[in-house]
């Protein structure tokens, strides 16, 4: 029995004044702290009883996590504190990074994304994260400050599981960074919800193509699956068909085939496993077509 | 003295016209109350409910001690506190359970607490023992002697006249009708559809949650804020739960929030009443969360319905066999009259000369069913209409002119033995066939989608009390304005605004000289059954337009007299009297109040004008209990037609409504535009809980009590229009011949979505929601997709 | 639980109010400012109800703590009219007869009124898009989003 509180329940508001006491603060607090931005996922599990903090930290906004900038060297990052609207309405993301703005702008509504952020969704680590597929073909990285230290965290390692990442107490996420992509890359993000539109997904693919004279098809795909797989997966096999096979419409259906067979789905209540897989198969058809049409 | 004649100068008529809505301005600034918005100050207390977690099982003991010993709770009652049932017709449910609990999510125990974290952390502290018992999760196994008893009382519980319990078992109502003899014609049958229909619970999803106030004062007497359809139904209600005399609870019901049938009766409001009994003249609140509102309240009730229909080789039907189990959950209350309205409506739309209908309300351990929105027509004609359908295509006949043949018309005698009045079915069928130009499908936009086109018919009767009544005052103030006084409720549907437009054609002052009475409240408004049933602009109506007739007699009797004329020769107009004959004209301004001096200060005529009126249908006749014949089993009928032009993506199985057409024939259009929102609101949610809604149910626990999991159509959903058409059959004691259209236009839409899958992509996929997962596997299993 | 005391503007007017930690936006209109136009619907960022204007942008007042409004700008539904004038979205909502229950209307009208800021001329997927996060049971949406093309027509005076 689903029996959320009315509201939210008690806990301390704390907000730092640097990213150094936010890590120390969390760090000291491992069990009973937690650190949020938009706070769209963290509320909502809070009021459910899923999440007993004693302490939410407040990070949005630290030494200058709210930046959105792009390096036509290095390539473009975003902050932290930077709400998903900001980058979708970016416009040297929408001319470089457009696949990111297609799942920015696919995530709930208008006015949730004011408050949710690429990285809260990328820490919160849901397999149906719907930005994580585009920041992964992306090659994102994710700058991780912590008191003791700063590193970078590819996103190609960050998941371990439904909520769980390689992030450890005292850590907090500060900017998600992208390379500059591939030259000549086309992407695709294809999200089927039980909705047009706001759903969670069902499935959703992210697809990301470019010229590679070392691909013996002379493409390189990336594949991201969502919502198939604890984490999100890469579709490795329909990746390799594509970059080994002479791409045709036939080298599609087979990369596609092995995508869904690729993953394991579960039933849930939004969809069976079975029409997962078939939709893994179906959309990843589409989206590889879409991006190939495009590269040609 | 009488003013210069206005004489030839047109009132403009408001009856047929689209007049703008009342309750718009104060809507779109924010400043309409609700009943979460009104303030009541520091002494406000707040309820919480402990919950059921068992779906069936004994309450072996309950402690609340350490609830009451929380710092900040001020009451906590149980189900001991209150012995006796409440119930709107069957009488079988407790405010609090008491013995045993039948549902998860059934209140067990309240806690009123000086903030709502409070009383939320007492019911926490509440500990009860329980004692699971088996339960039951089907409503045709419930139907069955192996079942588990739910309610081994059965057989003393309080019941009227026309409901049929069978102690004993599980069954709470067993509706039959037996017309002609349905066995014996089989065999004449050129072709037979038989089938099982589930049709799942689905929730009503307002867009306020269920919240009501309550409050005693020191003499007793209780006052009731709420979310309310039923003020007066409420009162009376649980003043018969609690012992107390209806008068001394008083129900004030502002603005509704969207109700849909989920506000109507009593579900959540008797609880901070007997919360507030023991609350020291302090004021009660109880505010359901969102999750609450999804399995606590009352849903649409589940059915499992076996069909079997036959017609001669001309398509003419002969037979029909409906046998409905409907999953009525923990109380019936309600339930057992939705069964009934299912049962009698049992054939469709259809002219059948042989009919067989056992229409059963089980009881189950799932959530209490109520009334939602044509309580018992989407569930019963979601399988019928399919049925007619398949029925079509075996005989070879298109689906319009198969339901033109069949339809009911004026003049048929119909299951229940009734005769028909007369109605314009056919004409909405032609022109809803018209509109989405029937059998010339559009090319799909591309070559992985399919087209499809789908037709439905409905009917609906007010599905109520067969004495279910109404009533009206009109008061004029000094102004010359009017005060309509009126017990039913604006949910939404505007019946503020055609109240508004039927007083102000009935005595003759312009539509903004109208004022309604609100909130309501049953210390100063009239009475009125509830806000259900589509019955309003009838039967309300009818009261309205008996008070504004009533005052408008009183005026000219007024002037009459005043000036020495026959009543006969005076009119009001524009708001103001003139006679035809002296060609005087006076304003209502002022004299209604005051009346009139007589000429030479020789006294005076008249005085405060107050017209009343009411109505209360008094020909309906009872059901043999055997058989379902009698004379007349309802008001009327309130008759339509859909059709649905949609593309399927053969990829993912997802719908595309690219046309939509919707017909009722109304009687009389008395607001087109209010009217034609109701076809199109109605098209919509009928659509959403086609193809989106499911309260899944599993072991009794639901699994999706929120808008993440449980979907409903959202604007990027819907079809960018609806062609919303208006016919009008006069009804013969309607108000200038309108009946009633607020529940019909979602009726259909589940049968003709249904149908339109089939005309697209050859497979039939019959049980909502109509998702496309469930599309795309038919597809896949058919072979028609690989 | 401490209370933290915040700044606020709301509706043009300055407001000092003291809040505790886990109390929402939402709760601090309703319960400490008494302005009830903002509705709760579902106090999980679902439902749209509550939508309001913060710095200028729509947000879920469910899904931001009061806290964080701190020097903040707010603007609900009842700071939409100006001296007794409506809004056009107002007006036009009317006029389409996109009014039915009206308990989701605040959310709607504040929710077009952050898209004809942004966009004065929308597209009608572009008006449908942004009223996605605003559920309505009642109308089926069509006439909302006939008011808000209507009131993109007329022209816009900005909250």
């Amino acid at each position: 029995m689903i029996n959320p509180h009315p509201g939210l329940p008690e806990f301390e508001y704390i907000k730092p004044t640097s990213l150094r006491e936010a890590s120390q603060f969390l760090a000291q607090h491992a069990d009973e702290a937690r650190p949020f931005s938009g706070g769209t996922d963290c509320f909502v599990r809070m009021r459910d009883g899923v999440l007993k903090q004693k302490y939410l930290v407040d990070i949005k906004g630290l030494d200058g996590t709210d930046g959105i900038s792009f390096d036509p060297k290095t390539g473009l990052t975003v902050g932290a504190a930077v709400n998903m609207n900001r980058v979708a309405a970016h416009p040297e993301v929408a001319k470089h990074y457009p696949v990111l703005v297609e799942a920015a702008r696919s995530v709930a509504s208008y006015q949730l994304r004011t408050r949710a952020t690429i990285v809260g969704n990328i820490c919160n680590a849901s397999p149906a994260g719907d930005t994580i597929g585009a920041s992964m073909v992306l090659d994102g990285k994710l700058h991780v400050f912590n008191a003791a230290g700063e590193r970078e965290e590819p996103l190609s390692t960050f998941f371990k599981g439904p909520g769980k990442t390689t992030l450890q107490p005292g850590d907090i996420v500060t900017a998600v960074m992208y390379p500059l992509p591939p030259q000549g890359h086309k992407a695709r993000f294809i999200k089927l919800g039980r909705n047009k539109v706001s759903d969670l997904s069902i499935v959703a693919v992210t697809v990301l193509g470019y010229p590679d004279s070392n691909a013996k098809s002379g493409f390189c795909f990336r594949i991201v699956l969502s919502s198939v797989a604890p984490t999100p997966l890469v579709a490795a096999s329909a990746e390799a068909i594509l970059a080994d096979k002479a791409i045709s419409e036939a080298t599609i259906v087979e990369a596609a085939q092995a995508a869904m067979d690729s993953c394991k789905p579960i039933d849930d209540v939004r969809s069976s496993a079975r029409y997962r897989q078939y939709m893994v198969r179906n959309l990843t058809r589409q989206a590889v077509t879409d991006v190939w049409s495009q590269l040609q | 003295m009488p003013s210069t004649s206005t004489l030839g100068e047109k009132t403009k008529g408001v009856i047929g016209v689209d007049m703008p809505r009342v309750d718009c301005h104060e809507k779109v600034t924010g400043s309409a109350i609700y009943t979460d918005d009104i303030q009541f100050g520091n002494q406000l207390l707040h309820a919480r409910i402990k919950r059921s977690p068992h779906a069936h099982a004994l309450i072996k003991k309950i402690d609340t001690s350490k609830a009451e010993a929380l710092p900040g709770v001020k009451v906590v009652v149980t189900g001991a506190d209150f012995p006796k049932r409440i119930g709107l017709y069957l009488k079988d449910k407790y405010i609090f359970a008491r013995d045993r609990v039948r549902f998860i999510g059934e209140a067990v125990a309240g806690v009123a607490a000086v903030s709502e974290e409070i009383a939320d952390k007492a019911v926490d502290l509440i500990e009860v023992e329980y004692e699971p018992l088996d339960p039951v999760f089907d409503a045709e196994f419930g139907a069955s002697p192996e079942a588990p008893l739910i309610h081994p009382d059965l057989a003393d519980y309080e019941v009227p006249n026309f409901i049929f319990p069978v102690p004993g078992t599980n069954i709470a109502n067993h509706f039959k009708i037996r017309k002609g003899d349905v066995d014996a014609v089989w065999d004449q049958c050129a072709a037979i559809v038989e089938y099982k229909f589930r049709v799942p619970h689905v929730q009503h999803v307002p867009i306020e949650p269920h919240v009501a106030v309550a409050k005693m004062d020191e003499t007793g007497k209780i006052t009731l804020w709420a979310s309310s359809q039923s003020p007066f139904a409420q009162r009376n209600l649980i003043a018969k739960s609690l012992g107390i005399s209806e008068s001394d609870i008083r129900v004030i019901a502002p603005y509704v929030g969207g109700g849909f049938g989920c506000k109507a009766g009593v579900t959540m409001e008797a609880m901070p009443v007997a919360i507030a009994m023991k609350a020291q003249g302090r004021p009660v609140k109880l505010r359901l969360t969102r999750e609450e509102e999804f399995y606590t309240n009352f849903v649409r009730q589940g059915l499992i319905a076996k069909i079997k229909v036959g017609c001669d080789k001309d398509g003419k039907l002969l037979a029909l066999q409906n046998t409905m189990y409907w999953d009525g959950g923990a109380s019936t209350e309600y339930g057992v009259n939705i069964t009934r309205a299912g049962g009698y409506s049992g054939t469709g739309p259809y002219d059948v000369p042989n009919v067989k209908v056992d229409s059963m309300c089980i009881y189950t351990n799932h959530p209490i069913g109520g009334a939602y929105r044509g309580f018992g027509m989407s569930e019963v004609h979601t399988g019928i209409v399919q049925c007619m359908d398949m029925l079509a295509e075996k005989i070879g006949m298109d689906p319009v002119a198969f339901h033109k043949l069949n339809c009911v018309e004026g003049g048929d005698i119909i299951a229940t033995g009734m005769k028909m009045h007369s109605v314009g079915l056919r004409e909405c069928i032609d022109k809803v066939a018209k509109s989405i130009d029937w059998g010339n499908k559009g090319k799909p936009s591309a070559p992985n989608k399919k087209r499809g086109q789908g037709v439905a018919i409905m009917w609906k009767a007010p599905a109520m009390p067969p004495n279910a009544g109404s009533s009206a005052w009109v008061e004029l103030n000094e102004d010359g304005t009017v005060t309509v006084g009126i017990g039913g409720q604006e949910i939404g549907q505007g019946s503020f605004t055609v109240m508004a437009q039927i007083a102000a054609d009935s005595l003759g002052v312009p539509f903004e000289w109208v004022r309604i009475a609100g909130p309501v409240d049953t210390q100063y408004s009239p009475y009125e059954w509830q806000t259900v049933a589509s019955r309003l602009t009838w039967s309300m109506g009818n009261a309205v337009r008996g008070a504004a007739l009533d005052a408008r007699k009183q005026i000219i009797d007024m002037v009459a007299q005043a000036w020495n004329e026959n009543p006969e020769d005076l009119d009001i107009k524009d708001g103001t009297v003139i006679s035809y004959k002296s060609e005087e004209s006076i304003s209502l301004k002022d004299i209604v109040v005051y009346g009139i001096p007589k000429p030479g200060f020789e006294g005076w005529v008249g005085g405060p004008i107050v017209g009343r009126g009411n109505f209360m249908p008094t020909y309906v006749t009872g059901l043999d209990k055997e058989t379902g014949q009698g004379q007349r089993a309802v008001v009327h009928y309130t008759t339509g037609a859909q059709a649905i032009e949609i593309e399927i993506d053969t990829d993912t199985g997802k719908i595309d409504i690219v046309k939509a057409a919707s017909a009722f024939d109304v009687g009389k259009a008395i607001n087109p535009s209010l009217v034609k929102a109701q076809i199109e609101g109605g098209f919509v949610q009928g659509m959403s809980s086609a193809i989106f809604e499911e309260m899944k149910l599993v072991e009794g626990v639901m699994q999706n009590p929120n808008f993440v999991d449980y979907r409903i159509a959202t604007a990027v959903d819907v079809p960018r229009s609806i062609d919303a058409i208006i016919v009008e059959t006069a009804q013969d004691d309607g108000p200038y011949g309108a009946r009633g259209i607020g529940e019909h236009p979602m009726v259909p839409t589940i049968a003709a979505l249904a149908n339109a899958i089939y005309n697209a992509i050859g497979v039939r996929v019959t049980n909502p929601p109509l998702s496309a997962e469930k599309i795309y596997l038919a597809m896949l299993d058919a072979g028609i997709v690989k | 639980m401490a209370y933290h005391r915040i700044t606020i503007t709301v509706n043009g007017s300055d407001e000092v109010v003291d809040v505790p930690s886990n109390m929402t936006l939402l709760q601090m209109l309703r319960e400490k400012l008494s302005l009830t136009g903002t509705k709760n619907g579902c106090a999980a960022g679902e439902c749209g109800a509550c939508t309001v204007l913060m710095n200028g942008e729509p947000v879920n007042s469910c899904m931001v703590l009061a806290v964080e409004c701190d020097g903040a700008s707010v603007v609900t539904v009842e700071g939409l009219s100006h001296d007794s004038q409506l809004d056009p979205v107002q007006e036009q909502l009317i006029e389409a007869g996109g009014v039915q229950c009206g308990f989701c209307t605040p959310g709607i009208l504040i929710s077009s009124r952050a898209l004809l800021n942004r966009n004065p001329k929308p597209s009608e997927d572009e008006i449908r898009e942004a009223l996605v996060g605003n559920l309505c049971r009642c109308t089926g949406y069509i006439r909302i989003v006939e008011g808000v093309k209507k009131a993109a027509e007329v022209g816009s005076r900005a909250a």
